[in-house]
């Protein structure tokens, strides 16, 4: 208790530090800029040489100085920088050319964690998507709309790691004939099954691991989806239901074409969160019994005895790699929507 | 109401029912799992709810094994958000209301900060920490959230300031006022709403993160969900125990979704599409 106070103690000190920088650098640069190109004046108050337009044009930069040398910093040297390491050996300190890509390739478990993280994005992406829509669907027609969104919303708000842990307890087991606790062994052994090791059973234990991500990702796809599906005209469906379609043609031909642009945000945006999935693989099964995934592999190598970080930016750049289209695709829509502004 | 459509009513409720039961059924169980001690949870009892009084005894004891790192997590979260949505409220001025030269290409770096997986800048990130002796604690830990949460900020910002009608920053730049008088007198003032949604998008996700977390903090100095994974990690665990601790470390973001949940949607809606 007394270290939470203390700990409360030093956080706003530390926040207080922060601020004060924060400031000291907003007001020093301004004040510094106002001093050097002061505008030169005659004792008698006429001015003989204007700065101005110099001020006006530089302080903008000034402000948006830390934002950029901050991410040039943090960004894009590491991004070059990890490119660079996977040519180097474990410590960094001599070249081996593509050695490490080989091992890459040839390694089961590099190829294990590829064929897994290519499981995981064919599926998630498309499971929290497909789940997500019928959930906006149905919940659109019911009176207590919000209040069931709100549930299923829910997970969104825990992180990672408590979902997992939650779902750690769902997949519970102990050696049959003993009580079961996880929830899912409870229904297989009330049911008369014989209790499963739902994570030590490839490829099982994947689907496993995956359904968390789905639980957690299912209600951003719905929130997105719900509201893209209420800006669909109401004169369509109407032109629809006049010419007779029932209500799942309408839904096929008619909304989901309209959303489709919202379903691709969707699906690129979990396919991304996908792709770096690293928290629930760390806690459920540390990629142990085949359920390796990329993120997790290179943490592994990272820390790995005395680590290798060589082989641990291979697969930092596979990832990068991997990444790479869908960005540069959200980043162009992104910005065709801006220009429409 | 015919027969047919009572029928659809009927398969819609039942279908929407059973979603937000598997859907909660998961967090029900670590409800009454984290109100129970030990020998309460088994088969016969699991699922039903805890006797009443109820007992906290599992919280008191996860609050006892978890209070540093809560200590942590609220000194991160408190300085990250704070600093970060001060940095990107005037990122945001800038962007929004002056023209600077090459803001073509400052719009595309933004984004591409934000959806940059994070694993592709770990190692450099890491040594460079350790060089400037940054490395395991607190204040390194802060910097990396703050650094990272600028391009998401700044958009949110910047979307938010665009809705300004440039007519009233013009009134006050004729009445004299400077660049920093425009922000101080009129955009400020005119934030709040940005600024709860930034802040609670930056709370909830650096609260919740783990990748960093577990990269970048020793012993002793990390947030809460290091150890939480941790302690889920061995065998023969005390599940009443680390429910209650997960339901601990969910609690500070819950309540902010529960509270302000309208805010935090909209946050997300301009996190993953736009403002």
């Amino acid at each position: 208790m007394n270290e939470f106070i203390s700990e409360v103690v030093s956080a706003i000190l530390f926040i207080s530090a922060g601020v004060g920088i924060m400031f000291a650098y907003y007001f020093g640069s301004n004040w510094l800029l106002d001093t050097i190109f002061a505008d030169r004046i005659n004792p008698d108050g006429t001015v003989v040489k204007s700065y101005a337009n110099t001020r006006r044009r530089v302080r903008p930069w000034l402000m948006v100085a830390p934002a950029l040398i901050f991410l040039s910093i943090y960004l894009f040297y590491p991004a070059a920088a990890t490119f660079y390491f996977s040519f180097f050996n474990a410590n960094s300190t001599e070249f081996v050319g593509l050695e490490n890509y080989k091992w890459a390739i040839n390694n089961d478990a590099f190829r294990q964690a590829v064929f897994n993280n290519v499981l995981w994005i064919l599926i998630v992406p498309f499971a929290s998507t497909a789940i997500g829509l019928l959930i906006a669907v149905l919940a659109d027609r019911v009176r207590w709309e919000s209040i069931a969104k709100a549930f299923i919303f829910m997970p969104m708000a825990i992180s990672f790691v408590g979902a997992s842990i939650i779902w750690r307890f769902v997949y519970d087991v102990n050696p049959p004939g003993e009580p079961q606790i996880g929830i899912l062994n409870a229904v297989v052994t009330a049911l008369g099954g014989e209790p499963i090791n739902w994570l030590n059973q490839p490829p099982l234990n994947n689907f496993m691991l995956m359904i968390i991500l789905i639980w957690i990702q299912t209600g951003f796809a719905m929130v997105l989806l719900s509201s893209a599906l209420k800006a669909v005209p109401e004169e369509t469906l109407e032109a629809a239901r006049i010419d007779g379609a029932n209500d799942i043609q309408i839904f096929f031909r008619i909304m989901i074409p309209q959303i489709m642009p919202t379903i691709a945000v969707v699906m690129t945006t979990i396919l991304i969160t996908t792709l770096k999935v690293f928290d629930i693989v760390q806690v459920m099964t540390n990629g142990q019994s085949d359920t390796e995934v990329l993120a997790n592999f290179m943490f592994r190598w990272m820390f790995r005895g005395t680590g290798d970080d060589g082989k641990a930016a291979v697969i930092a750049v596979t990832i990068m790699v991997a990444t790479v289209p869908f960005l540069i695709w959200n980043v162009r829509r992104f910005s065709r929507e801006e220009q429409l502004r | 109401m015919t027969a047919k459509k009572l029928i659809n009513r009927t398969i819609i409720y039942a279908l929407l029912i059973l979603m937000a039961a598997i859907f909660l059924i998961p967090v029900y169980m670590t409800t009454v799992t984290a109100l129970k001690t030990r020998d309460e949870t088994t088969l016969a009892t699991a699922w039903n709810p805890p006797d009443l009084p109820l007992n906290f005894s599992k919280f008191q004891e996860a609050f006892e094994y978890f209070g540093p790192s809560l200590g942590n997590s609220f000194a991160l979260v408190g300085t990250a958000t704070i600093l970060s949505a001060l940095l990107g409220s005037i990122n945001g001025y800038v962007l929004a209301k002056w023209r600077i030269p090459g803001e073509r290409f400052l719009f595309p770096l933004m984004l591409f900060g934000m959806f940059l997986p994070y694993q592709a800048i770990l190692i450099p990130l890491f040594e460079f920490m350790s060089d400037l002796g940054l490395y395991g604690g607190i204040p390194g830990l802060v910097l990396i959230h703050v650094v990272y949460g600028i391009p998401i900020t700044t958009l949110i910002f910047r979307n938010f300031y665009v809705e300004i009608p440039d007519e009233m920053l013009e009134a006050a730049a004729i009445d004299g006022a400077g660049f920093w008088q425009i922000y101080t007198d009129i955009v400020f003032p005119l934030s709040l709403p940005g600024f709860v949604v930034v802040i609670i998008w930056q709370f909830t996700q650096i609260w919740n993160d783990f990748l960093f977390a577990i990269f970048m903090t020793t012993e002793g100095n990390q947030p809460i969900t290091v150890p939480l994974a941790e302690l889920s990690g061995g065998e023969a665990v005390d599940y009443n125990l680390t429910m209650a601790g997960a339901i601990l470390a969910a609690l500070p973001p819950l309540l902010v979704y529960i509270v302000m949940g309208r805010y935090f949607i909209r946050g997300l809606l301009a996190g993953s599409i736009k403002g």
